[in-house]
Order: C-alpha cells, then sequence, then structure tokens
C-alpha cells in the first residue's frame, strides 16, 4: 500500500530527524511523550541511535572539572532518601536538588503547554504581562496542574486530572523565588480542586520562580518547609 | 587534539556490567562509567550547548539519569554504551530547544558571529574512522553530510545550518531529508 509505505517513510524521517537533532522544542516534546506508547516510533529511533552514534567520536574529548564528579556525587545523596522511601528526611532540601530542576527546565510540554494557553488568552484578554507554571510529575513530566496568574498578587491553582491521596496525607502548595532562602508554604490543597492564592504576603511573582506541591501529613508540614516527597513541580514563565 | 578525536572506546569496557551494577545501587560502577566516559560525554555535550559551565551541568545531569534511570535500559534496544550518549546528547539538545540559546536577535547574531570564528567545523576528512556511517557519509555530497554534521554534532537547528552555509533554508530541510534516507539505504 501506498500510504502505508508512505506513513513508514514519515516516522523514519521523524525518527532521524529527532535523533539527528533537527527538531524544534514542541516536536522535540511531541515525539517525547509519542516515545511511551508508539513502539514503531520507539524502533525507528533506536535503529537511528545506532546508526548515528560513532559521529560522536567527532566532538573533541573535554576534561571536566575536578569539581563535576563531586557534584554528581552530591545529587545522589540528595536522590537517595526518595528513592528507597516515599517518606523523605525532614532535613534533605529539595530545592537543592539541581538536577531535578535543570530537568524541569527541559521539560518542553511545559513550553508547549505555555504556547496553547498564552495564544487562547491573547484572543480575550488585552496583552499584559501574566505568568504561567505548568507542574508536572518529577518522574515522569505528566502534567498534573496549571498555575495562572493574571496579576503578580494572585495565583490561581487549576488540576488538569484527578489525583489521589492518601487518607491520612494532604497535598500542600508551595513556593520559592530564585534568590530566597527557602520554599513558602501556599497552604493546603484538595486534590481535583481549583484554588485561588492571594500572594500579598510574599514579594511580587518573578519569573522562573519555583512551585510545587509536595505529599505532607494530614494538617501540612510542622516545621514550616516541606518535608514530604514532590508530588508536582514547575517553574514560572513569564507569557506576553 | 587528534589524538583525542581519534580515541576510541577500549572495547574490553564493560558498559552493561556498569549500567546492570548502577540499577542495583552499586555507586561504583556509576564512578567507572564516569571515568571511561565523563571527557568524550562533556565534548559531545560542549559541542552542542557551546558554553563549558553549561556542558558540564549536561553531564552532571546526564550522570544522575544514567543513575536513576539505568533499570530502564534495555540490551534489546541498543548498545549500553549507545544508550549513555543518547541520554546525553537528547538532555543536551532538549537543552538548546527549549529556549537556552533563545536571546535577542541581535544577540543571537552577534554570537553566532563570534561562534563561527571561534567554532572550528569538525574534521571530517582525517578521522580515520572504520564506522561504517563514515563510509556511508562519504558517499553524500560535501555539503549534504556537513549539514548532517552540522546537525549532529554541533546541535544546529535548519536554521542554523542555513546561515553557516550560505544556503536558503528549503534546501537545508531538503538536503537533510535526502540525507537521512541516503543513510539509511546505505546502512540498512
Amino acid at each position: 500500500m501506498n500510504n502505508d509505505q508512505s506513513n513508514a517513510d514519515e516516522l523514519e524521517q521523524l525518527a532521524g530527524e529527532y535523533v539527528l537533532g533537527t527538531l524544534d522544542a514542541e516536536q522535540r516534546d511531541a515525539v517525547q511523550q509519542r516515545l511511551a506508547y508508539d513502539g514503531a516510533l520507539r524502533a525507528a529511533i533506536d535503529a537511528w541511535e545506532q546508526r548515528l552514534l560513532e559521529l560522536t567520536a567527532l566532538a573533541p574529548a573535554q576534561q571536566p572539572s575536578r569539581q563535576l564528579w563531586q557534584r554528581i556525587g552530591r545529587s545522589l545523596d540528595n536522590l537517595a532518601p526518595r528513592q528507597a522511601a516515599p517518606e523523605r528526611s525532614v532535613n534533605t532540601s529539595w530545592w537543592n536538588l539541581l538536577p531535578l530542576w535543570r530537568g524541569l527546565a527541559g521539560a518542553g510540554l511545559a513550553a508547549s503547554l505555555v504556547m496553547a494557553v498564552a495564544l487562547s488568552s491573547q484572543t480575550v484578554t488585552p496583552p499584559q504581562t501574566s505568568y504561567l507554571v505548568v507542574l508536572v510529575a518529577p518522574q515522569d513530566r505528566a502534567p498534573g496542574w496549571v498555575i495562572q496568574a493574571s496579576s503578580p498578587r494572585e495565583v490561581e491553582l487549576i488540576p488538569l486530572g484527578q489525583v489521589t491521596v492518601p487518607a491520612d496525607k494532604t497535598l500542600q502548595f508551595w513556593t520559592k523565588g530564585d534568590d530566597w532562602q527557602g520554599p513558602v508554604s501556599l497552604g493546603l490543597v484538595q486534590p481535583g480542586e481549583k484554588i485561588s492564592v492571594p500572594l500579598d504576603k510574599l514579594p511580587p511573582l518573578e519569573a522562573n520562580q519555583l512551585f510545587e506541591l509536595t505529599l505532607e501529613n494530614a494538617g501540612g508540614s510542622k516545621t514550616g518547609k516541606p518535608t514530604g516527597p514532590i508530588q508536582f513541580i514547575g517553574r514560572a514563565v513569564k507569557v506576553i | 587534539m587528534a589524538e583525542q578525536n581519534l580515541s576510541l572506546p577500549e572495547p574490553a569496557f564493560d558498559y552493561q556490567r556498569c549500567l546492570l551494577a548502577c540499577a542495583a545501587g552499586d555507586r561504583r560502577a556509576l564512578r567507572e562509567l564516569y571515568q571511561q566516559e565523563s571527557a568524550r560525554l562533556l565534548g559531545v555535550a560542549l559541542r552542542i550547548a557551546r558554553e563549558p559551565a553549561v556542558a558540564e551541568d549536561i553531564v552532571h545531569d546526564a550522570f544522575v539519569r544514567i543513575w536513576t534511570h539505568a533499570a530502564s535500559f534495555d540490551p534489546d534496544r541498543g548498545s549500553a554504551r549507545g544508550w549513555i550518549y543518547s541520554v546525553t546528547r537528547h538532555l543536551a539538545l532538549n537543552f538548546v530547544r527549549d529556549g537556552a540559546r533563545q536571546v535577542p536577535l541581535d544577540e543571537q547574531h552577534d554570537e553566532a558571529l563570534q561562534a563561527s570564528a571561534q567554532w572550528q567545523p569538525v574534521d571530517f576528512t582525517a578521522q580515520a574512522h572504520s564506522a561504517r556511517i563514515y563510509h556511508c557519509l562519504e558517499q553524500l555530497e560535501p555539503a549534504r553530510r556537513d549539514c548532517i554534521l552540522h546537525a549532529y554534532v554541533d546541535g544546529c537547528t535548519h536554521a542554523e545550518i542555513a546561515q553557516r552555509m550560505s544556503t536558503p533554508l528549503g534546501t537545508v530541510k531538503a538536503w537533510i531529508k535526502r540525507s537521512l534516507a541516503a543513510l539509511r539505504e546505505c546502512m540498512g
């Protein structure tokens, strides 16, 4: 069938350009999402990875700085309690989990959602600076909540789907600006419930500001800092 | 430089064993991988990210990811060594595509000018590589081969390649498309 052939060619083309690196952020994100369920695309990408792998030898090797391995070690130390048990120790500061932030900065999905919301909101409201955050699950980057802020003084937390929380636990909402000492609680959140949170006691919302939801014991964290595992996390993006 | 370019992984190194050990929580195995590959991975990341500090961040993230995702490595889908390179390259590509390089146009222009002055294209002919991909690339016209190398090695977008090669964007896209088809045919 001609059609099958052209579909197969298209798949090969997409896989080839993905591995080559020429897809834009949105296309890369779409491919990375499809990988989870599209075996044919995965196989085509695997084949391209193998075909082109030896070209990596063209990049001259660079000796890493001495600190790099130590940095990796510290990051693994911070990760370890998360892997071992769902309950994190109180003194593990998740906001220092560099790989997590870096990884999330790479979440193209967030970018495409931002684009989609930015485009749709432009048609209804006059252009003004506002912020948007897509909160994703740290493990698989699945989006769970969106935070919209049309004013720097208030944010709206909107669920994208249903999440379940154990009966003796609660979701707690946190934020942290780039140069803040630590995260600040924005209160407890019911799964699946949309809430508005005034930020009047905090500095105005800024780009890159961190938001997340952690799983805490009922009543919320007793220490004033997050103690439970992160369920959803994201950074504020300015929408013009 | 030439020795560095030509350095090949020692065939004796058992990448798969290291990944299995990482999945089992053995940090020495990650250290072995690091000693074996960090300089080459940093080289790969640096070509794409173009800034040493960013490249180190990428390699940092790559090793954390190798550690946390080692259990998801599937030998049926490709080599263990290939997997760690893919992890690193895609972190680097995600990073540069997700806006890290999206600076204002005039800055971008300056940067591009600087980059083209500082960054030497990879020396394809000097590479005495036996891998089949080199044989297949040699079959392509030089300009089309360069497109593939600018993209894969330097992480260039279609537009950046068009700029580097002073070639219309549509032509670059068509060349890449046809080159990929030719490479697939050549390599099977």
